[in-house]
């Protein structure tokens, strides 16, 4: 790694910020060099795509240059010939924003900020030139232009001065969740009745999809970040383990205490991998002790389910067997995970080893998609749009267009967040509040200056505290807001034109739009987060039943969509009563722990000419007849000879010679007995030892 | 340099096509050595992709004004 200048924080902030400044001046001086029509595009283009790490900046430039390009051909596609039918016009457009919102909100990468503007630019040139369709080309070009110059300018400033590299940054997230979960695992695993809560499932879920989402701007870095695809899909998948294992295991745990069984070697293992994660947590590099301890935990685990073997067989001895396995198969993903972090952090990305074989398994990620919101955002935006349109052409509002430009662009900016009506109260204040600084500028400070070099003086100091505030998370979105406001309001033009009338109009249209978006948002995407904590859990029940229905293309990736569906549920439920009864049957771990399960009992391979196979599969069949019915809404209802099926499953599995085969499958076999069957006491016949 | 093109009735400058074209050329070449490790070496990765672009730029456009001048 090249050594890059090291920063303390505060001076890493200053940096930002001046390199920003420097951008906009240089943006403001091009445009107003080469006669451009609207500068002040260019100006807020800068802030737009201001951000801390250089790469996310390049990767909204790229996003954001790619969309204004579709948007802007879009209104010349649109306008031309409907020119006429304002109507019909107010309609198409509404209906192509509401369709790029429905795609955006889809995709959920940093992508869908290309969707987005395709959305709303086709708004800002379509609706502006129909006074005069004759200048649509030229509006279009120099939009695409203004912006396009922002953009650079943009990007080049935060690559060249003072870049901050993603991979720092995605480091630092890696570390803290590794670092955390051996935490976590250390703590449950000393004290066994802590239930695995809502707030550690939603962190951990939320933590892994941004860290996803952050390692995909690495494909705008500059060219000395790693690129490490491979690492960072593993990562995820085995952190993606974890919580389900821990989970599992509390439940075996809880059953053996049920029947006050006093297990042989579970206690002392189990006291084992708490003290090797605390030190796991402790320690950034794993030391030659740590890895020792490891390998040693491993031995532990294969003695104690050899012994188990050897025993008398009963539901107490199949629980502490499914319990020991699952132990040590947390250890395993745990010290992966340590394994991997690690390799990021040094920069060498041959993966270790031991997984370079789950690498090959592996399939290219992609985030869970809802179409429901998609489609319930898409048709705010639209309905918003339309809104504000009927009050421009209907209340004959010269300026009200600007409020049909800015009911798109509100409905479509906050349609991705999880509240979206939260947002559009501080976007007004924030016009509200940079409206009287814009007013000083434009009526008390420009009338006295004359030429470039004076208005770049004046317009210094409040560039640097916008672009300071960016740099603070909390006040990240007011600072984009007021810059915006700012630079809107003022409308730098190449020669000054202080016009009162059309400033508090246009000021006033902005916040019409921005209250009419907010008002089609609250009424048609405000959900219940129980129902939305349903509906989602209901997608992955849907993708359960198809998981035993057919083995997918790769695991890992219906494990990695199913943790990423945890996070969205876990996030909707923490905010609901916990004893909810609504909420009860609700359980994204128990769904990812039968995946597991299904998964687990796939990778025996049993030839299909064996009878285990029948078994198998009228297993498979039960637990996809189970999803089916509570899909239907009754999740009660158990399929009638599931546990006649699985106790023979486990029956002909404990017949089998003793290999690790064959302890996974009993393993296997149990934890999905225990989800599925909750509370039943198994009537098992008791095995003599084999 | 100046001229302009005629790209199906829109005048577009000359440059822009030459600029399209040494940015994907600058794209790969900086693939090209990523893979080779050449990274290491750079103490200003974003520095050194900006001047490598203007580089091949140049070149490009040095290169169209000695064939059509």
């Amino acid at each position: 790694m090249p050594p890059r200048t090291p920063l303390t924080v505060t001076a890493k902030k200053l940096a930002f910020s001046c390199a920003n400044t420097a951008a906009v001046l240089v943006a403001l001086y091009i445009a107003f060099a080469s006669n451009l029509e609207r500068p002040y595009w260019a100006m807020f283009s800068v802030f737009v795509i201001a951000k801390p790490i250089s790469g996310a900046v390049r990767s909204k430039a790229m996003y954001r240059l790619a969309g204004t390009l579709v948007g802007a051909g879009m209104a010349l596609f649109l306008v031309p010939p409907l020119v006429q039918a304002p109507v019909l016009l107010c309609i198409a457009t509404s209906v192509w924003v509401g369709l790029c919102v429905y795609g955006s909100v889809l995709d959920r990468t940093p992508r869908s900020y290309a969707l987005i503007l395709a959305g709303y630019t086709a708004t800002i040139v379509g609706f502006s030139v129909v006074n005069r369709p004759e200048s649509i080309f030229d509006t279009a070009v120099a939009r695409v232009e203004e912006i396009g110059l922002g953009i650079i300018c943009g990007a080049v400033a935060h690559s060249l001065i003072f870049p901050q590299s993603v991979t720092d940054e995605l480091k630092r997230r890696v570390e803290a969740i590794v670092t955390a979960s051996a935490q976590w695992i250390s703590e449950w695993s000393s004290d066994a009745g802590r239930p695995v809560d809502l707030l550690a499932q939603q962190r951990l879920a939320t933590a892994v999809t941004e860290s996803h989402l952050l390692y995909s701007h690495v494909r705008y870095e500059t060219s000395d970040a790693p690129r490490a695809h491979l690492l960072m899909r593993i990562l995820e998948e085995r952190v993606a383990v974890l919580l389900p294992r821990i989970s599992g295991l509390q439940q075996m745990l809880a059953a053996l205490s049920a029947v006050e069984a006093r297990p042989v070697a579970l206690p002392t293992l189990m006291a084992t991998v708490s003290r090797w994660s605390q030190a796991l947590a402790r320690q950034r590099k794993l030391s030659a002790a740590t890895m020792a301890d490891e390998s040693g935990l491993q031995q532990e685990s294969t003695a104690a389910l050899a012994l188990l073997d050897r025993s008398a067989g009963g539901w107490l001895v199949l629980l502490e067997q499914a319990a020991i396995v699952e132990l040590s198969e947390l250890a395993r993903a745990l010290g992966d995970c340590r394994r991997l972090a690690e390799a990021l952090e040094e920069g060498k990305l041959r993966l270790p080893a031991s997984l370079e074989n789950r690498a090959r398994l592996s399939g290219s990620r992609a985030l869970s998609a809802d179409h429901g919101l998609a489609l319930l955002s898409g048709i705010a935006a639209t309905c918003a749009t339309l809104l504000a349109c009927v009050l421009w052409i209907g209340g004959s509002w010269p300026e009200g267009l600007v409020a049909a430009q800015f009911a798109a662009i509100g409905a479509s900016l906050f349609a991705t967040l999880d509240n979206p009506a939260e947002p559009i109260l501080p976007a007004v204040t924030g016009i509200l509040v940079a409206l009287p600084f814009a007013a000083f500028y434009e009526f008390a400070l420009f009338p006295r200056i004359d030429g470039f070099a004076s208005l770049a003086l004046v317009l210094s100091p409040m560039l640097l505290l916008l672009s300071f505030m960016q740099t603070f998370e909390r006040l990240e979105g007011v600072a984009l807001v007021l810059a915006i406001a700012f630079s809107g309001s003022l409308a730098l033009a190449p020669s000054y034109q202080a016009d009162f009338a059309a400033f508090a109009n246009t000021n006033a249209a902005e916040i019409v739009g921005l209250l009419v978006a907010g008002v089609a948002i609250l009424l048609l995407r405000t959900v219940d987060p129980l129902w939305n904590a349903r509906r989602l859990s209901r997608a992955g029940w849907r993708s359960l039943c198809q998981l035993a229905h057919k083995a997918p293309r790769s695991f890992q990736w219906w494990l990695i969509q199913m943790f990423d569906r945890l996070g969205l549920i876990a996030t909707r439920l923490v905010h609901t009563r916990p004893t909810s009864p609504a909420s009860a049957d609700l359980d994204p771990l128990r769904d990812l722990r039968v995946g597991l399960g299904i998964d687990a009992l796939r990778k025996l391979e049993i030839p299909p000419d064996r009878p285990e196979a029948r078994t198998l599969g009228a297993i498979l069949e039960d637990i996809a007849t189970m999803y089916e019915e509570k899909l239907r809404g009754h999740p009660g209802r158990a399929a009638a000879d599931f546990a006649e099926h699985i106790d023979a499953g486990i029956t002909a599995a404990w017949a089998q010679v003793p290999s690790a085969h064959r302890q996974a499958a009993l393993a296997a076999l149990t934890s999905l007995r225990l989800d599925l069957l909750p509370g039943e006491a198994p009537h098992l016949a008791l095995w003599s030892p084999t | 340099m100046i001229g302009e093109l005629d790209f199906f009735g829109v005048f577009v400058p000359s440059v822009l096509p030459l600029a399209i074209l040494a940015l994907v050329i600058s794209l790969s070449l900086r693939v090209v050595l990523r893979r080779v490790g050449f990274y290491r070496l750079i103490w200003h990765a974003g520095l050194f992709d900006t001047a490598l672009y203007l580089v091949t730029l140049l070149a490009f456009v040095l290169a169209t004004r000695s064939v059509a001048p």
